[in-house]
């Protein structure tokens, strides 16, 4: 294990992440034996008070594991410095078994907690508490989720010996692929950038309709457009965008953009993607509570304002993607 | 009927050694356009019960309905609004803030609002000269006398034009003439169609004429002699 400040960061995170969930996991359990929102009793008043306390430190514990993919990501690309081979975060993630594993489940919580913070904004906004069995079932669900979410974290932070060896992006996203694992070279760039353009259209056409008028089985069309969209954009942004910010044409890697030598363009890009993928995949879990009794207003004003910005932050990454594309083709080269 | 109790209690403390029962089981109905007295000794609990019908505290159990609405487990960002449009409160020692002027004090609860300055210089301008202390609009609370503070106090609690003013012990720092004041005036409230509920044991207030209900309150219950 490598001992320095961002082991200790993700470490000490993953533990007050533990330590409130386990909190919440009693909190939650009393929700689902004792809740009643017609009784004036002591017990249901006490609950009460106790939700609105636990529901805070959830959506805090929450919304630090979401940022601690961002943490996660720099620790590797930090890790790469001592790791032979490693030149970004790629080699550090593929350093041990847990690495990869790791960034996708914590890619998955960044939705999976998401929707959870989605419920409660939704919840707090009505006069009786409406989402509340709903939402904390739902975090009981997400606890296995977490606890995996956090023993990969440690088992790969756990698993770091500075004489691993490992392969650098150049082999991993490269066409060319050596004796390392090449996870994209079958993608081909003509059919990546199609599909992105296309989706980015089609997904416009249908937040256009959404916001037109409200049609239930385009609500559900657009969230898995923007999931569709969300993996597609990953694929373009590693096998096609990111050679042109780095304007090299072998140089192919969704982590390098993040460094300071490309102005940390990589966080311009996904920033916007992860927000408005996630906004747009919330519009489908709202839907079902449209119609609920104090949610009548607040859901559908929310549903709205998430197909806009959801529109506006995916425009802003296929703008800030397109531009070192458009710039190469304009100027035949950097320029 | 504006103000419905069922079965309140409040306890203090709940589960520790100094455990404090301050209501007990109060079932209450109190009339629109009424001024209703809360009667009691000190420690009786009508502060208390005072507070829970202004929102300031929550009950330990039971309903409290207040225009209709649930108040007792109402969240409370949904508090602070019902707080905001419907409730005047008069507190048994003001709680003006003595470094702002008395004209700061009194437009403090138009604030949220998002009125413009003008418009709550405006608003506080026609209370203060309607409680005559339209020549202390820019002296600090601090400064000023007890009869003046108070007059405060009630010009804060009207800014909003609530239907409901509640106002605990507000006689208690008071003289008597100050005293005899402050009760025609919440009278004029009255006429003027306001829904009042005040805690005292005093019988200056108990024994006013617009005062139409006094309910006596004995170790946090109702006491019906």
């Amino acid at each position: 294990m490598f001992l320095n400040s961002w082991s200790i960061a993700l470490v000490i995170c993953g533990l007050v992440v533990t330590f409130l969930m386990g909190f919440a996991a009693r909190s939650g359990i009393r929700v689902l034996f004792h809740w009643n929102p017609d009784s004036d009793a002591n017990r249901q008043i006490q609950l009460e008070n106790e939700i609105w306390l636990t529901s805070t430190l959830v959506e805090c514990a929450l919304g630090v594991q979401i940022i601690s993919l961002v943490v996660f990501v720099l620790a590797a690309d930090f890790y790469s410095q001592a790791i032979v081979g490693a030149m970004c975060a790629t080699g550090s993630l593929l350093a041990n078994n847990f690495g990869v594993p790791a960034l996708i489940v914590k890619i998955g919580g960044v939705f999976f907690y998401g929707f959870w913070i989605v419920l409660h904004q939704l919840d707090i906004r009505s006069e009786h508490y409406p989402l509340v069995r709903l939402k904390y079932v739902y975090l009981l669900l997400l606890l296995p989720f977490l606890a995996l979410d956090l023993t990969l974290g440690v088992l790969y932070v756990a698993g770091l010996h500075p004489d691993i060896i490992t392969s650098c992006c150049a082999v991993v996203f490269g066409e060319t692929a050596g004796g390392g694992p090449n996870l994209l070279s079958g993608w081909s760039p003509r059919l990546s950038l199609s599909l992105f353009y296309g989706s980015a259209l089609a997904l416009l056409a249908i937040g256009i309709v959404l916001l037109v008028r409200w049609r239930m089985w385009a609500s559900l069309l657009f969230s898995s457009l923007c999931l569709w969209f969300f993996l597609l954009a990953l694929m373009a942004v590693t096998t096609v965008f990111s050679s042109y910010i780095y304007a090299m044409p072998f140089h192919k890697c969704p982590f390098c953009i993040l460094k300071a030598e490309y102005h940390y363009i990589g966080f311009l890009l996904y920033v916007p993607l992860f927000l408005g993928a996630f906004l747009g995949m919330s519009v489908i879990v709202a839907e079902p509570l449209r119609s609920l009794d104090g949610l009548e207003e607040v859901v559908p004003r929310f549903q709205k304002r998430a197909v806009v910005s959801c529109l506006a932050l995916l425009l802003v990454f296929v703008g800030v993607a397109t531009y070192p594309y458009l710039r190469y083709l304009i100027l035949g080269g950097e320029g | 009927m504006l103000i419905e109790l069922d079965r309140v209690s409040k306890t203090y403390n709940q589960g520790l050694p100094n455990e404090v029962a301050a209501v007990r089981e109060v079932t209450l109905a109190i009339a629109d356009n009424a001024m209703t007295c809360l009667r009691g000794a000190s420690g009786c609990g009508k502060s208390t019960l005072l507070a829970i019908i202004g929102c300031v505290f929550q009950p330990t159990s039971g309903r409290v309905t207040v225009a209709g609405k649930q108040l007792a487990r109402l969240p409370d960002r949904f508090l602070a609004l019902h707080r905001r449009q419907y409730i005047g409160f008069i507190f048994q020692r003001f709680n003006v803030l003595p470094a702002l002027t008395v004209q700061e004090n009194i437009v403090l609860p138009l604030i949220p609002l998002g009125l413009t300055p003008q418009q709550m210089r405006e608003r506080a301008g026609i209370l203060m000269e309607r409680f005559g202390i339209v020549h202390r609009r820019a002296f600090p609370a601090g400064q000023i006398s007890g009869g003046e503070l108070q007059r405060v106090a009630i010009a804060r609690a009207l800014v909003n034009d609530p239907p409901l003013i509640l106002a605990d012990e507000p006689t208690a720092h008071l003289d008597s003439r100050l005293s005899n004041e402050f009760m025609d005036c919440l009278a004029e409230l009255k006429a003027a169609g306001k829904t009042i509920i005040l805690t005292s044991h005093d019988p200056l207030v108990t024994g006013h004429r617009a005062v139409d209900q006094v309910i006596d309150m004995q170790d946090g219950r109702i006491h019906v002699s």
